[in-house]
């Protein structure tokens, strides 16, 4: 009687079949997404760490075209160049009996050359990459977990 | 499936696993291997990373209103990847002549075979301007659009040419100040260094660090890029007006005097901030290399550091000024003066070879009268002279931060080469030698109240984005502030008395003449001289000194005649520089600001 019941319930055996194949690609098919997904992130991932190193290149070749133009601002405005445009604009060097000195109420004469803020002038100077871009998924839900975990501990009080 | 399939499956699937299992063996093994770790560093250095050193850019250097004075340009290294060269002529032809390299030279290195283990990339020419190599892109472009690749050998092709851009040191003002700022060697790239001046004194702080950077080949390993921090920039005390002014006038002083050299310094004595040095020979810092052509016969790079001399009466205000601080004579002392003085065996004559009679000390300050400043020093004692010398500065340098500071060791009582008679001789500055800035600090002391601050021309650094402006120091107090204010007015006086070629119209001016003969086969004589002038003002509350040194003058030898006229005119340009109106204005000017 029991075998009976048995045979009455049991699969056909194109079921099992599809089952035996379908659990047998159920690994394969997971690993294909992890590993597509993981070509994914790595070639987005490589993709912008070339784009990086280019705008590296750019950074490095903007810093050095303004350090040179800076220089070349300098020959322009050298004092062997001043005294020619001085000259050629017919300007002058005033004799001392034509100064006249006057008092300008507050005016302590020139100011010393500031070329940099000062130290600890309060000015912060923070990373122009936002954190979250320099970090890693691992980092993240490390991070994460790091800064969650204290605050579940103490949820209660 | 039969028991007889199954077995067969099992028996492949078995060998699977068994030979899996040996592919993770031998993986382990050669993990294990004594080689692994050779292997591993030659794959990496190979495939993975590549080791590059990054150069900072050198820090640059302005004067104390922010001009610059040394900076860096944008030039180009030109050579040739021998792998793509298919041309050479072409690239001979476009290149003769530029930087003066010649057409078979060229040739021979752009038809050099390529070899990748020996001979990858050849160097054509370095230190290139922009402009050079812009027009060498568009003729390559122009090239490459009518034989692209360089496929058809009988058109002209730059292909294998490539250039590089780096940074160069650059001068803007060519020759000014060249004897503070010194010099950096830009045409050794990797180990270019600051020779003389500001560039060698702060070399390392302008360089920064080079780093070696592991550069990964794989951009997904590309995790942070190497941040090379460039070299800290400085700011100078010095004002780029004023040393080229000061410049200008030695070189005319030089021409109009016949004097063999010229050397004046500018400094605010109550800082010891160093407004302007100049002195000759100069060289354009563009080209360095031609230093050793300029500076012929040991010359020094910068004389008012580097050269010791005798300097004359200029020292008597050093000797009066101990004296009157140690009590020994107050102004009002009399010294009658024969024309002659003897002290340890040697008899001494005063510049004229006359007696002025009964003086005091402003009257043997203003007639400079050597036998009254060596009775003054003999009255003093040797002790109380060379400890007021030393404390003056004397035969110690200044630490001006400067490269190549030079003295000359003072001999004191007890030193084999000490005699009695030099206490006399140094009284009135002969048998002594110092530099111009050691004898300008040491006088600044009297024009600052008694305080001898300490030279420097570094006025700020500027390292991370951030300015750290220096602070001025105080080398010592050789003197009571009511001495230096006695002997600032006694030298007001005497200038005014003989009526100085050194006196500036409109303004109080303290000062003293030096004339310094110079022995010639051990013989002192007025036939070869050292002329100088100090001089600081306006007396009443200095704001600069001036420091005039004349070398071997051929128009006349006294300091009076030929150093003081050089002072006054470096002077009458100074105040307007400085904003320093004349006397009368500047005492109206406080009236009316109550």
């Amino acid at each position: 009687m029991a075998r009976k019941n048995k045979s009455a319930y049991q699969q056909a055996p194109w079921r099992r079949q599809l089952q035996t194949i379908g659990l047998s690609l159920l690994p394969v098919i997971t690993i294909a997404l992890a590993v597509s997904l993981y070509l994914t992130i790595s070639a987005q991932a490589a993709a912008a760490g070339l784009e990086i190193m280019e705008m590296h290149y750019q950074e490095e070749d903007i810093l050095r075209r303004i350090t040179n133009q800076r220089t070349q601002l300098a020959w322009m405005t050298s004092y062997s160049q001043m005294n020619k445009r001085a000259e050629k604009m017919g300007l002058e060097k005033a004799p001392p009996e034509s100064f006249h000195y006057l008092i300008i109420p507050g005016y302590q004469g020139p100011s010393p050359i500031l070329l940099a803020d000062p130290p600890g002038s309060g000015i912060d100077r923070l990373p122009v990459i936002n954190e979250y871009y320099q970090q890693s998924l691992w980092d993240w839900i490390m991070e994460t977990l790091m800064v969650r975990a204290p605050r579940l501990e103490g949820g209660g009080q | 499936m039969t028991g007889h399939n199954r077995l067969r499956l099992t028996m492949v699937g078995a060998a699977l696993s068994f030979f899996c299992v040996l592919i993770v063996l031998q993986m382990l093994h050669i993990q294990n291997s004594t080689q692994h770790q050779e292997l591993s560093q030659w794959a990496d250095e190979k495939f993975t990373y590549a080791i590059e050193k990054y150069y900072p850019e050198r820090g640059n250097i302005y004067d104390r209103w922010g001009r610059l004075l040394a900076g860096n340009e944008d030039v180009y290294e030109v050579g040739v990847l021998l792998q793509y060269v298919t041309n050479p002529t072409t690239i001979a032809t476009t290149l003769a002549g530029v930087n003066e390299l010649t057409y078979s030279g060229i040739y021979q290195i752009a038809s050099k075979p390529f070899d990748p283990e020996k001979s990858v990339y050849s160097l054509l020419a370095d230190f290139l301007p922009s402009g050079v190599v812009d027009i060498l892109s568009e003729i390559k472009q122009e090239f490459e659009i009518e034989n692209p690749f360089g496929r058809d050998e009988s058109k002209p092709s730059l292909r294998g040419l490539v250039w590089y851009p780096h940074l160069k040191r650059s001068y803007p003002e060519n020759s000014l100040g060249s004897n503070v700022i010194g010099f950096y060697s830009f045409r050794d790239r990797q180990e270019g260094i600051g020779y003389y001046g500001v560039e060698e004194y702060y070399n390392d702080i302008l360089a920064g660090s080079p780093i070696d950077a592991f550069m990964p080949r794989n951009p997904y390993m590309l995790e942070r890029l190497p941040k090379v921090p460039a070299g800290a920039s400085l700011v100078l005390t010095i004002d780029r007006e004023i040393q080229a002014m000061v410049e200008k006038k030695i070189d005319e002083a030089i021409e109009e005097y016949e004097a063999e050299s010229a050397t004046v310094i500018v400094m605010d004595p109550r800082s010891g901030e160093i407004l302007a040095i100049a002195t000759q020979p100069r060289i354009n810092l563009n080209q360095y290399w031609q230093t050793q052509d300029q500076f012929k016969d040991r010359t020094p790079f910068n004389r008012a550091i580097s050269e010791t001399y005798e300097p004359g009466s200029v020292f008597k205000v050093l000797t009066m000024a101990a004296a009157l601080d140690s009590g020994t004579v107050n102004e009002e002392t009399i010294f009658n003066d024969p024309g002659r003085f003897e002290y340890g065996g040697a008899v001494f004559l005063n510049w004229n070879r006359r007696g002025e009679g009964k003086q005091d000390m402003q009257g043997c300050l203003q007639k400079s009268i050597n036998t009254c400043l060596a009775w003054v020093a003999t009255e003093m004692g040797s002790q109380t002279f060379y400890e007021y010398i030393q404390a003056f500065g004397i035969g110690r340098p200044t630490n001006i931060d400067l490269g190549g500071e030079k003295i000359w060791p003072l001999s004191l009582p007890g030193d084999s080469d000490w005699y009695p008679v030099q206490l006399a001789t140094n009284s009135f500055g002969q048998g002594v030698a110092i530099t111009p800035i050691q004898l300008a600090t040491a006088i600044s002391a009297v024009a600052n109240d008694g305080k001898m601050m300490k030279p420097h021309v570094l006025k700020a650094i500027i390292q991370d984005g951030q300015q750290y402006n220096t602070t001025p120091q105080v080398m010592g107090v050789p003197i009571q502030p009511e001495t230096a204010r006695l002997l600032n007015e006694m030298l007001v006086r005497s200038l005014e008395n003989e009526s100085s070629l050194g006196l500036v119209p409109g303004y109080r001016i303290a000062g003293k003449t030096g004339t310094a003969e110079i022995p010639v086969d051990g013989v002192y004589g007025t036939e070869s001289t050292n002329a100088s002038f100090v001089g600081w003002g306006p007396a009443d509350d200095p704001r600069f000194l001036v420091y005039v040194w004349l070398e071997k003058p051929g128009i006349s030898p006294w300091g009076s005649v030929v150093a003081a006229p050089l002072f006054r005119d470096i002077v009458m340009d100074l105040v307007v520089y400085l904003e320093i109106p004349p006397d009368d204005q500047s005492n109206e000017l406080l009236a009316k600001e109550g």
